[in-house]
């Protein structure tokens, strides 16, 4: 565990220096865009008022050298100071913090439901290569991957808004009736069911297709055969013997596509009107809301890093051969 | 550039041309077929259908919410205007937008990658970083900051697409660059004192661009996907009809009319599954030892 650890200064290190980049470049665009900074910063709805920008230039120093509004910035954000949103009149960061959960969950539940799902179909698929499963595989990942998150999500709401009433298709909770303990647990659980699914479809796609691939490799592999020699039950040499190791490369892909992963949450979060980060994006779109926007991106990024770092843990948990480097 | 090429030794006799052999096995690939043949009829009905058809997609050319019928093959929307109409013309942006945007994503790519896997060392170093950072930033969200700040027109977006969207292919063609550099050939050709550009361009790069093709037109869905996003948002050209920009005005009135959604995000989607379907046909046609597979 302590070794396991030990790997990780580096890493730790490039994400920091990573984030630091993202900040630096999220200063060059308010920049770069057309217009002048303060107006950038302010927006268009907010703070249109020059009592606004001149509060904006002093608190951007936006009348001192380039250099000096650098490193103001940064070292605003190094402490945890992304801006204030002048449409929300709230701190970004503050903003952020609150809608994250709701992200955060739907990302997990589509994660787990597609990691789970998308195993199970690829490993069916390996086992039986010829067999209905494979063709199913085939089918997901490629209408998985065509389907805009969007618009598979606005067909599941119409199924499920007049055919088949079976799920809440829009919030987070029941706001009709106030619920309480486990009942509101049930409830988010409930209106969870079609964005998660929605979200899901995608990485499901993906996961199905990347296990069935290395759990081909798997079976046809020595250690194998000599499992299924001893005599071992068929059923234990699949998922014990050959199940772990080909989940290696799909933790692999989980890390890989997080970002994605998060961009799909702000589409579905729009349809489902989900009130996560993603519904934040896009009342920042709609306003011109710049420093909500920019704050997203790096909290993205963050996020993201997090992630992998996660990742690159379970790794050298998992792998020891890994441990060494 | 002739003077170095005499004094390269002899190429050895080369089997029939793989170029040929390749579009033979192209050719004889159902799933690729399908998907280049789907792709051509897209393309003509977006360039000839609006001409064909004759109905103005801003117009108002029904009653709102006119379900499909005699008058309107595909019902008409919130504001009466036909649907088909608009998905003969939204066919221009998607398909432009996501061919451009690709182009670009592939032209910085191959330019990242190449130059990474042929020096190595720092240069390699540094540009890894690089794409690194472009890769913790969620692709998508990148885009729709850059077109916030910069201004929803056709080019803008095109190149916010391709900016956030090339490191897959710079880390592809970082591989294969470093795969064919170590071939006899490629060292023959160093040997004899090739400039780098030379090498690069003419020497390795044919080597290396199978598997960076079949990438290109996995990047040409992506595209599109992504225009289909940024319209979704209302971040598309205001004063361009997409498929994405339909599905966005529309979604609020799901229940009252679902041909306003579902025929534009079917065009998405058929669009973007004979993309794929194109891609592993050039993959299987490419890569002869999966050919059996197909």
């Amino acid at each position: 565990m302590s070794g396991a650890l030990l790997g990780m200064g580096g890493r730790v290190v490039n994400a920091v220096l990573l984030l630091l980049a993202v900040v630096i470049m999220n200063f060059c665009l308010i920049h770069l865009a057309p217009g002048d900074p303060a107006q950038v910063i302010a927006g268009e709805m907010g703070g249109a008022s020059p009592e606004v920008l001149a509060t904006i230039r002093a608190q951007y120093g936006l009348d001192q050298p380039f250099g000096t509004q650098l490193a103001h910035y940064v070292s605003r954000a190094a402490t945890g100071d992304l801006g204030y949103s002048f449409y929300f009149n709230q701190p970004v960061s503050s903003l952020i913090l609150e809608r994250l959960p709701a992200t955060v969950l739907l990302m997990a539940a589509a994660l787990t439901f597609a990691a789970i799902v998308g195993t199970l179909l690829g490993v069916l698929a390996a086992y039986r290569p010829r067999g209905l499963g494979s063709l199913l595989v085939t089918i997901v990942s490629l209408a998985g991957h065509a389907a805009p998150v969007f618009w598979s999500g606005l067909l599941l709401l119409l199924l499920f808004a007049s055919v088949l009433p079976l799920f809440p298709i829009a919030g987070m909770t029941d706001v009709t009736r106030p619920l309480s303990g486990i009942d509101y647990v049930l409830d988010v659980a409930h209106h969870l069911v079609l964005p998660a699914f929605t979200l899901g479809l995608v990485y499901l796609a993906q996961y199905s297709r990347q296990s069935r691939t290395s759990m081909i490799d798997v079976l046809g592999a020595d250690y194998i055969r000599t499992a299924r020699a001893k005599g071992l039950p068929e059923r234990r040499v699949v998922l014990k013997h050959a199940l772990r190791n080909a989940l290696i490369p799909v933790v692999t892909l989980i890390g890989l596509q997080f970002a994605q992963l998060l961009a799909g949450a702000v589409l579905v979060e729009t349809v489902f009107g989900w009130p996560g980060m993603g519904r934040l994006v896009l009342e920042s779109i709609l306003r011109r809301d710049h420093p909500t926007l920019l704050g997203v991106l790096v909290v993205s990024a963050l996020l993201v890093m997090v992630a992998n770092l996660l990742t690159d843990l379970a790794y050298r948990l998992v792998d020891p051969r890994i441990r060494g480097h | 550039m002739g003077g170095n090429r005499s004094t390269l030794p002899a190429a050895p006799a080369k089997p029939a041309s793989p170029a040929r052999e390749m579009l033979r096995h192209f050719l004889r690939h159902p799933a690729g077929m399908a998907g280049f043949l789907i792709l051509l009829a897209v393309a003509l009905a977006s360039l000839a259908g609006p001409g064909l058809y004759g109905v103005d997609p801003a117009d108002m050319a029904a009653a709102p919410f006119e379900p499909p019928g005699p008058e309107v093959p595909l019902g008409a929307d919130y504001l009466g205007r036909d649907v088909l109409a608009g998905l003969l013309i939204g066919g221009r942006a998607s398909l432009s937008v996501g061919l451009a945007a690709a182009l670009i994503s592939v032209l910085i790519g191959v330019a990242v990658g190449a130059l990474a896997g042929w020096f190595g060392g720092w240069v390699d170093r540094v540009l890894m970083k690089v794409t690194e950072f472009f890769q913790v930033l969620p692709s998508l969200l990148f885009a729709m900051v850059l077109v916030t700040l910069f201004g929803a027109s056709l080019g803008i977006i095109t190149f916010a697409i391709g900016v956030v969207s090339w490191p897959g292919v710079a880390r592809l063609t970082r591989a294969e660059y470093l795969r064919v550099r170590g071939l006899d050939y490629v060292r023959a050709a160093v040997a004899g004192g090739g400039r780098p550009h030379y090498l690069i361009l003419r020497v390795v790069l044919p080597n290396a661009l199978p598997p960076i093709i079949v990438a290109a037109a996995l990047a040409i869905g992506v595209a599109i996907l992504f225009e289909g996003g940024l319209s979704f948002l209302g971040l598309g050209d205001p004063n361009v009809i997409s498929w994405g920009m339909m599905l966005g005005q529309n979604r609020t009135y799901l229940l009252d009319a679902w041909w306003a959604v579902t025929f534009p995000g079917a065009a998405i989607f058929f669009t973007v599954l004979a993309v794929s379907l194109l891609g592993e046909g050039l993959n299987d046609a490419i890569n002869p030892r999966l050919r059996k597979r197909g």
